[in-house]
């Protein structure tokens, strides 16, 4: 598992974790049941304090990514897949209204907005 | 608390063998064994003390798992552990160099023990009192006037003490000395009390 | 999660300087910064902790145990690394072991010997000959030669090079694989801290100021910058400490959530440093 933080990025050092092990959780980088280092092993190998990224395996927890065993350690969870794409489509629902709102804002009508989507989305195609 | 007291030996053992050499020096040159002995054992435990003093040594002390009351009681203790060393080596090396009789012995031991006793039951409170500037000064003095007293009451020093000494061996009351061995007994326990009570107050 | 160290209510007088209701918790298994300015109370505190001296009121309890009745059991489990020499400088440190290593009931030589070679510390030589970080490993070597749970270390890094102390850290990170150990670190040079403090603990002119999270400082403290305009009274009042330039304003606030809800996007707003809550706490006192 390989995980690189910044020390000069705005982004809280537990935040670069959480979000880098989500990403190779989602990827599928990291399967399910896969055993995570300890939170201590983790630090010393980031250079980093425990608490930091105690901290990043309690979010990570709160949310469902992985699970934790007393003595035994940490474990990527079942990633329920209908639950990630509910939790995705949430995520893309936000973005939409933000994006449409911005729209609104400056008159750009509905038709423009389709165009831009589709644009945007075939571009790396 | 016996670690405290091989520690003492320990942080001296260089010098130790000087204080060999130059007793057996003092020996040759027929100097009272008994001013030897007390001497010596003085020196030895307030060198121990003023190490202590010295390169904050205090302070690893009560850092380390000993309770200060062990601390003090090793000085005490040591005290008459090492008047006792001193007391050994000094008539074995008497008997050797000079054939000198271990006769009437054990009031010499008493005389030596009691007067080491007298002293540090004074010093030691003092110097956990203050500073040990005054007590490397004392302990200066104490080599100085016994240099100077040498240098020039050579013969008369060394006989006058002799003479004290057969004195006090002559003396048969075994009440007297029984009484006088409880006083300095009872003295060096206050001494040892008291000296507890200052340095458990210490700061560091 | 469990106290390795707990003051409650400390009042300690001297003639120029009080610490007065300073209460501490040090958490288990965790590095906890103790920082603070020269002459805030952080090597009295310590000495106390230590047992060196006595406070006039309040309670000390390390693995909840106190002085008074468990004075060895807790040295026993305490390793201890000084800002000054505490070695007996004539004889080596051969010899110092000798000395040290009855006082412990869990000594372990073979461990002793591991750190003495991984520090390179000559055994043979005077305690004098030591530089002030070879006097520093060889007291760590102690520490750890006796399995201490607790170590308590006054600004060991003081007067070392850059190098060294990045040494050190390491040493520490691997310490603290193992979660039963705890270390209360007192400092000045805060950098060091960035990388391994779990907590942090700030002392001010005898008063316990925070102990946080070190990831909640950055979260709730920030450097505030912006035009002396949107200072009035009433704003002023955010910030623990205020500097004014003819250029405008640079202030500390301890609750960035709420400058952000004043000031929106009319500042600038970044992440302090230690040494800019110590010298902004200072200010503003």
């Amino acid at each position: 598992m390989q995980i690189i933080i910044s020390n000069s990025s705005k982004e809280p050092i537990y935040e670069q974790i959480y979000a880098q092990i989500k990403k190779l959780i989602l990827t599928g980088e990291l399967q399910e049941g896969q055993s995570l280092p300890s939170m201590r092993q983790l630090a010393k190998d980031l250079e980093i304090s425990v608490i930091t990224t105690k901290r990043a395996y309690e979010e990570l927890e709160k949310n469902g990514f992985i699970y934790s065993i007393v003595g035994k350690g940490s474990f990527i969870s079942e990633q329920n897949s209908e639950m990630m794409k509910e939790r995705k489509m949430k995520a893309i629902e936000e973005k939409l209204l933000v994006a449409i709102q911005n729209a609104k804002e400056m008159d750009i009508s509905l038709a423009e907005l389709k165009a831009m989507l589709t644009l945007l989305y075939t571009e790396d195609e | 608390m016996l670690n405290l007291i091989l520690k003492d030996i320990l942080i001296q053992k260089n010098i130790l063998i000087i204080y060999i050499a130059t007793i057996i020096l003092y020996l040759m040159v027929n100097v009272s064994s008994v001013f030897i002995v007390f001497i010596y054992s003085i020196v030895f435990v307030l060198s121990a003390f003023s190490n202590d003093e010295k390169d904050n040594a205090n302070i690893l002390l009560n850092s380390l798992p000993y309770t200060r009351k062990e601390i003090v009681s090793s000085k005490y203790i040591g005290t008459l552990i090492f008047t006792g060393f001193f007391m050994f080596y000094t008539y074995l090396f008497d008997f050797l160099l000079n054939g000198k009789e271990v006769a009437v012995l054990w009031k010499e031991i008493l005389l030596i023990m009691g007067l080491v006793m007298i002293v540090i039951s004074f010093i030691l409170p003092i110097s956990y009192k203050f500073k040990t500037k005054y007590l490397t000064i004392f302990m200066m003095v104490l080599f100085a006037i016994y240099l100077v007293v040498v240098k020039s009451f050579f013969p008369n020093f060394n006989n006058l003490v002799k003479t004290v000494v057969q004195n006090f061996m002559t003396v048969q009351e075994l009440q007297l000395y029984l009484m006088i061995s409880l006083l300095i007994v009872l003295l060096y326990i206050g001494s040892w009390m008291l000296s507890i009570r200052i340095y458990e107050r210490k700061a560091f | 999660m469990e106290n390795v160290i707990e003051l409650q209510h400390i009042q300690k007088s001297f003639n120029s300087f009080q610490i007065r209701d300073l209460s501490i918790n040090v958490k288990k298994g965790f590095v906890t910064g103790f920082i603070g300015g020269n002459g805030a109370g952080k090597s009295t505190t310590i000495k106390m902790i230590m047992n060196l001296l006595q406070q006039d009121s309040g309670t000390i309890s390390i693995f909840g145990k106190s002085y008074k009745k468990h004075e060895k059991e807790i040295k026993e489990r305490i390793g201890f690394v000084y800002d000054e020499n505490i070695f007996y400088e004539n004889i080596t440190l051969k010899d110092m072991k000798r000395i040290i290593k009855p006082a412990y009931k869990r000594w372990d030589d073979k461990k002793f010997q591991h750190y003495v070679e991984q520090f390179e510390l000559p055994l043979n030589k005077n305690m004098k000959t030591f530089s002030k970080g070879m006097k520093m490993k060889a007291s760590l070597a102690i520490a750890l030669a006796h399995h201490a749970e607790l170590i308590i270390m006054d600004e060991p890094t003081s007067g070392l090079d850059p190098i060294f102390r990045r040494e050190l850290l390491n040493i520490l990170h691997e310490l603290m694989q193992d979660e039963d150990k705890t270390i209360f670190f007192s400092t000045h040079i805060t950098t060091d801290l960035d990388r391994i403090a779990d907590y942090i603990t700030f002392i001010h002119n005898g008063e316990h100021i925070f102990t946080k999270e070190f990831y909640k400082i950055e979260e709730e403290y920030a450097i505030v910058k912006g035009t002396l305009d949107l200072l009035d009274r009433e704003t002023e009042q955010e910030f623990v400490a205020l500097r004014k330039t003819n250029r405008g304003f640079e202030a500390l606030t301890a609750n960035k959530h709420r400058v952000a809800t004043v000031f929106g996007d009319t500042v600038v707003v970044e992440k302090p440093t230690l040494e800019d809550i110590m010298y902004y706490t200072k200010k503003g006192w």
